[in-house]
């Protein structure tokens, strides 16, 4: 196979970083640059919502130099995201525009579940070690600067993950509000922690212990980097030798700290306040270890291009994930397990078998399986209103590995699974988010979804064995029961309208009855 | 026992006084018999324009610190005025002994061999004055600018550096006063002036007696009573040492405005010069009594260079060597191909610099090469180098180059050049903020069937084919991928992007290395006082940094032995009680400047070498871009620890230094004579040999061709 080099950038709130990698051979993937510049980009938008004209300049002549550099490897693709600094700016239209006509490079922005999916994804990429951790109880806890994302696993299997606004910078930025003494810091971090921290034990935790935590971020990483060197498989401390840093960093002054860690002082507060609440978060989950695979964002962008381009084939079924956050959601939210197990297996034969028809792919279909597993979730909030609740409640529950634009399209699958479809225009102004091919797939996800949540309308899982097939312009549902169907077939009489103005292919309903 | 205290002053030597034991050294080499009479001509040579760059630099960096009232001892415990009156003293001596061997060794000789230098114009015949006195007309006279000086024409500008005659004159038929009259020994013009020879010998005479034989000329209406040549050594037009500690460069700022700029700190007069007419210098150009040298022979020898080039005498010269190829990369090879089968080392001037100016031309020319990075810091004029990272960028490679502007005495040339890069299309960098870019690193980027390759030189001595013939370096080819890694990673940092997390092989100035350095030597400390193998060989330029010293001492103590091979500058001192008895230094000065910085590490019977950029300065160490590269393949630790081991038997060139401060030459009783310069010479010789193939036409048996079809 050919070599194939792709660049990753990452235009973050404190650095702008480059990765270039190289792929050869099958899951061959070897970083071959790294290049960092630091520019706050963060401190200009989260002060005015918007980036200065100077650093926008600086930004623009990095990028080119980007540019120049990914031109001298020759790179075959690049993909460059931009995360809360960008996210977060007022005009980023405008800008983003601006710095492609300028550089030649466009830049997609991330919203804080797709990043910290990426995030996520660069640890998976460290292959065995990742894969050897997760077996026990593990948390991953993605340090940034704004929020904090702590993610648990159970038997490999990525289950919850909560978003915290303990952001390095952030608790900064209120430490300097309190004026506090240097000498009370780390119990002030403390107190701040821990009041959010303990929410999360409630929600996720209980009494449950978690045993190894892998940390992402950019202070304990690039230490464990430097101590440990590039073998990731080496940079796990131990809970004790990581109190031991945490006693240095009380005692030392800022340049023993620097020096100590090898880290630049003006990253010492910075690293100290990443530091304590680490520290809390492992005493809360009664942790024993702390990984540091030293990842950054750009491995997570490389992973998932080599991903999409078959360059690598990933052990960890991601979108195993995804599913499995929803289904917690989903009992959180007091959501029937079976009810939405037997939906997920009727859409998910109505999508198959329509394939031809509704030309929606891998993707759309895991938006039909989270609608289907998070379809009643409104519910806890209200019999009634079961529509707008629903959505409400999926708009407001990050779900790891979706972007904000698929997370709407889910939420309205829901709701008009509930309420009255709306038009493309009737939406009152919430459509201006999505594009009419989002709306499209909104429209022909939502037919399956109510075409399927009709059989199942006695929630008494009657219909379980629903095979489809395609015969010409008819979908025809087989049903093997003993059980009357009859509600069922009244409801599913009801729905078809919708799936025939959507696909134009009318739904048969069949009952085999074998004895 | 009590804890010794390692920074004692007294343990340490001041730095200005070890440079003028330098100066010293190769004075000596002037002095020596045994070395052919022209080649003494040229070291003192390089004594004088050694001394002129020190008194520019080093003195007047003492003058500074002197105006700003800045008295802050240093190592050796002196304060800047103490050190300035020790260093005139000292420079006085040098000078002494500068124009003693001039006058009573060189001269003579020089006369027995058949060059007769006419010391003044006065012994001139009167065929050889007419001469003069006609190329006087022809070609003096026309360029210069005599400047009188009376109530209406103040005191002229005095050049620095320049060569000026000096007279006393009196109005024709007028008045009693004596006026003041300079003119400027014109430096575009030949200092030797040679006359036509009758006979064996030949004859110079030096541009300024010229001048002073027809000085009259110049002022027609004035009478000469007296002329004298005297020149003068401003502190003027230079930036800030970076040597300095940082509040000083603090302090000198805030003087900057009342410090008096272009003060006279050297005033050399013509011994024997008119009483009246020094008293004239002296107040108006305002020389202290302890800044006046009285000269007794021709100011300023650097002229010596030129009668070393005078044509003939070839006799009386050592004959030219001639840099040996390198029998790894033979003619016409393939670099790449070469440094793929293994890590190559080179050793300048012994082996020829050429495979390193091919890496770059055979790199600009390479399909396969993406992308070419280099520093520079001292390039030769009509750079083949340059030629070749132009033709690169020309031939779409990314090329991008480092050129350190502030590289001393040469601003103006590198400004040239790099602005030529830049027209070729090549990505000039200009280097850090602050720091001299010092390191010597080329990376070639290469894509090849599997992926991309990166192929790195690392050198000791700058990127200059001309001083390549003349310093001693060391360079390393290597396409080792985790030197690429680094190699990369630095001329990120160096294009201003951050650090990386880790460096795999390489150590840089100002960041790491000094701490890279002191865990090194500190690990042969704790070796020894586990009762293991301990020792250090390091070779360098210059040994002033106190951090550095002190872990030498502290190592010395707990028993590891320790020989250094200091050429220059070397602020620690051997054989003290206690402190530095382990340590032997010794200083080489011989035909090739030795530059290369190799550093040997026993490590517990497990050697370690490196080698880099840096000398054990300050500067070096804290306000540079340098690197220091391990070198790992056995054959070449090998050739190092050979290079080390050579220097350490030399007996010819080698200069002890001794308990009480001075330097000797080696006690050769029982000892073989040994010149290692001469013995790498004979071995590049012999290696280049063996790499030869014989070539067909130096068989002398011929094989009949045998028809294929009997």
């Amino acid at each position: 196979m050919a070599v194939r080099t792709f660049a990753a950038i990452d235009v973050g709130s404190f650095e702008l970083s480059m990765k270039i990698f190289e792929f050869s051979g099958k899951n061959n993937m070897k970083e071959i640059d790294h290049i960092v510049k630091r520019l706050a980009l963060g401190s200009d938008t989260y002060a005015n919502g918007k980036i200065s004209i100077d650093k926008l300049e600086e930004l623009c002549r990095t990028l080119k130099e980007f540019s120049r550099i990914m031109k001298s490897y020759r790179v075959d693709a690049y993909r460059a995201y931009g995360t809360s600094a960008i996210r977060e700016t007022k005009n980023n239209a405008i800008v983003l525009d601006q710095i492609e006509q300028r550089t030649g490079i466009r830049i997609e922005v991330l919203s804080n579940s797709e990043q910290r999916f990426l995030d996520y994804k660069s640890v998976a990429s460290k292959g065995e070690t990742f894969r050897k951790i997760i077996v026990d109880k593990t948390a991953i806890v993605d340090i940034g600067g704004g929020s904090i994302q702590i993610s648990l696993f159970d038997n490999d299997t990525l289950i919850a993950t909560q978003n915290l606004k303990l952001g390095v910078l952030r608790v900064q930025e209120r430490l300097n509000h309190l004026n506090a003494k240097s000498g009370q810091m780390e119990s002030l971090i403390d107190e701040m922690a821990s009041a959010q921290l303990s929410t999360f034990k409630k929600l996720y935790l209980k009494d449950r212990t978690i045993k190894n935590i892998i940390v992402v971020d950019d202070y304990l990483s690039s230490w464990a980097v430097r101590k440990f060197g590039k073998d990731v498989n080496k940079s796990i401390v131990g809970i004790a030798e990581y109190e031991k840093i945490m006693e240095n960093m009380r005692t030392g002054s800022r340049s023993q700290i620097a020096s100590m860690l090898d880290i630049a002082e003006d990253k010492v507060p910075l690293m100290f306040i990443s530091t304590v609440i680490l520290r809390r978060t492992a005493l809360l989950m009664g942790t024993e270890n702390i990984w540091a695979p030293g990842v950054t964002l750009c491995d997570g962008i490389a992973y998932e291009y080599a991903e999409k381009n078959k360059l690598l084939t990933g052990e960890h079924d991601f979108e195993k994930d995804i599913l499995a956050c929803a289904v917690n959601i989903s009992k959180r939210y007091m959501g029937s397990r079976k009810r939405a197990e037997t939906l997920d297996d009727i859409t998910q034969t109505i999508f198959d078998s329509m394939k031809k028809i509704h030309g929606l792919g891998k993707r759309e279909k895991l938006y039909l399986r989270l609608a289907a597993i998070l379809h009643d979730c409104g519910k806890y909030i209200s019999m009634v209103n079961l529509g707008e609740d629903s959505y409400n409640i999926i708009m407001s529950t990050e779900i790891i590995g979706l972007s904000h634009i698929e997370r709407e399209i889910i939420a309205n699958v829901v709701r008009f699974n509930h309420s009255p479809f709306l038009y493309y225009g009737q939406m009152g102004g919430r459509e201006s988010m999505l594009s009419t091919n989002d709306y499209l797939v909104i429209a022909k996800l939502t037919a399956i979804l109510r075409l399927a949540n009709s059989l199942d309308r006695s929630h008494k899982q009657k219909l379980k064995g629903v095979k489809a097939q395609l015969k010409d312009n008819d979908l025809v549902l087989t049903v093997d029961t003993q059980e009357d169907i009859t509600l069922e077939r009244g409801f599913f009489e009801e729905r078809t309208e919708f799936f025939q103005e959507v696909f134009s292919v009318r739904p048969v309903l069949k009952q085999r009855k074998q004895f | 026992m009590a804890e010794k205290d390692f920074s004692n002053p007294a343990y340490y030597m001041n730095r200005e006084l070890s440079w003028i034991l330098f100066d010293n050294r190769v004075l000596s080499e002037a002095r020596d018999k045994s070395i052919p009479l022209f080649e003494r001509l040229k070291f003192l040579s390089i004594t004088a324009s050694n001394l002129d760059e020190f008194f520019m630099v080093r003195v007047a960096s003492l003058k500074d610190m002197v105006n700003a009232g800045y008295d802050k001892k240093d190592i050796a415990g002196m304060t800047p005025k103490a050190q300035l009156e020790a260093l005139s003293t000292a420079i006085h001596k040098l000078a002494e002994v500068q124009y003693s061997t001039y006058n009573r060794s060189l001269l003579p000789q020089l006369e027995q061999n058949g060059l007769h230098v006419i010391k003044s114009h006065e012994e001139l015949t009167p065929e050889e004055a007419a001469f003069v006195d006609q190329y006087f007309e022809e070609n003096v006279y026309p360029v210069l600018t005599p400047m009188a000086v009376d109530s209406s024409r103040p005191f002229p500008l005095i050049r620095n550096k320049s060569l000026n005659i000096g007279a006393l004159m009196r109005k024709k038929n007028h008045d009693e006063d004596l006026d003041f009259a300079t003119v400027q020994v014109p430096s575009v013009l030949a200092r030797i002036v040679e006359l036509p020879a009758d006979g064996e010998t030949r004859k110079v005479i030096l541009l300024e007696e010229v001048i002073e034989r027809n000085i009259q000329k110049l002022f027609l209406n004035y009478d000469i009573l007296c002329a004298h040549p005297f020149r003068i050594m401003r502190n003027a037009d230079l930036t800030i040492e970076e040597d300095e500690a940082e509040d000083l460069l603090k302090e000198i700022e805030k003087q900057l405005k009342k410090r008096q700029r272009g003060e006279v700190i050297r005033l050399e007069i013509e011994d024997g010069m008119d009483k009246r007419l020094l008293k004239i210098l002296r107040k108006e150009l305002g020389v202290e009594e302890q800044n006046i040298y009285a000269i007794d022979g021709p100011l300023d020898l650097t002229f010596l260079m030129k009668m070393y080039g005078l044509e003939g005498f070839s006799h009386l010269k050592t004959p030219k060597y001639e840099p040996q190829p390198v029998p790894e990369l033979p003619a016409g090879c393939n670099i790449f191909d070469e440094i793929r089968k293994g890590d190559i080392l080179l050793h300048h001037p012994y082996q020829t610099f050429t495979p390193v100016v091919e890496f770059i031309r055979q790199a600009s020319q390479d399909p396969e090469v993406l992308a070419i990075k280099q520093t520079l810091y001292r390039v030769s004029g009509n750079s083949p180098i340059i030629a070749a990272l132009a033709q690169a960028a020309d031939n779409g490679k990314q090329v991008s180059v480092l050129v350190e502007l502030k590289a001393r005495f040469d601003e103006e040339n590198n400004i040239v050049w790099a602005r030529m890069l830049e027209k070729a299309g090549c990505h000039v960098i200009y280097g850090l903020v602050g720091l001299k870019t010092h390191s010597k690193i080329t990376l070639v980027v290469r894509r090849e069937e599997d992926g991309i390759r990166r192929y790195v030189h690392l050198g000791t001595g700058n990127y200059n084919d001309a001083t390549a013939k003349l310093y001693t370096d060391v360079g390393l080819f290597t396409c080792s991928e985790s030197i690429g890694e680094d190699a990369t990673a630095v001329f990120n940092m160096l294009s201003g992007y951050s650090e990386p997390l880790k460096w795999n092989k390489l150590s840089l100035a100002p960041l790491w290395l000094k701490g890279r350095f002191l865990a090194l030597i500190e690990r042969e400390k704790k070796h020894a006082e586990e009762g293991r193998p301990a020792r250090i060989i390091a070779k360098m330029n210059a040994l002033c940094d106190p951090d550095v010293i002190k872990a030498l001492y502290e190592a010395s103590a707990a028993g590891v032995k320790i020989d250094l091979i200091v050429r220059g500058i070397c602020c620690l001192k051997v054989g003290i009680p206690g402190v530095s008895e382990n340590i032997t230094v010794r200083s080489i000065v011989g035909n090739f400047l030795e530059h290369a910085r190799i550093f040997y590490f026993e490590n517990d019977e497990n050697y370690e070498i490196y080698c880099g950029s840096a000398d054990w300065m300050p500067r070096n160490l804290e306000r540079r871009v340098e690197i220091l590269f391990p070198v790992e393949r056995q054959e070449l630790k090998e050739g190092l620890l050979h290079i080390l081991q050579n220097q350490l038997r030399d007996t010819v060139k080698a200069q002890v230094l001794q308990p009480d401060g001075s330097y000797e030459k080696v006690d050769k009783r029982g000892k073989e004579s040994f010149n290692a310069q001469e013995a790498f010479c004979e071995e590049a010789v012999a290696h280049a040999m063996e790499g030869q193939e014989e070539p067909v036409t130096s068989r002398r048996i011929f094989i009949p061709e045998m028809p294929q079809d009997i």
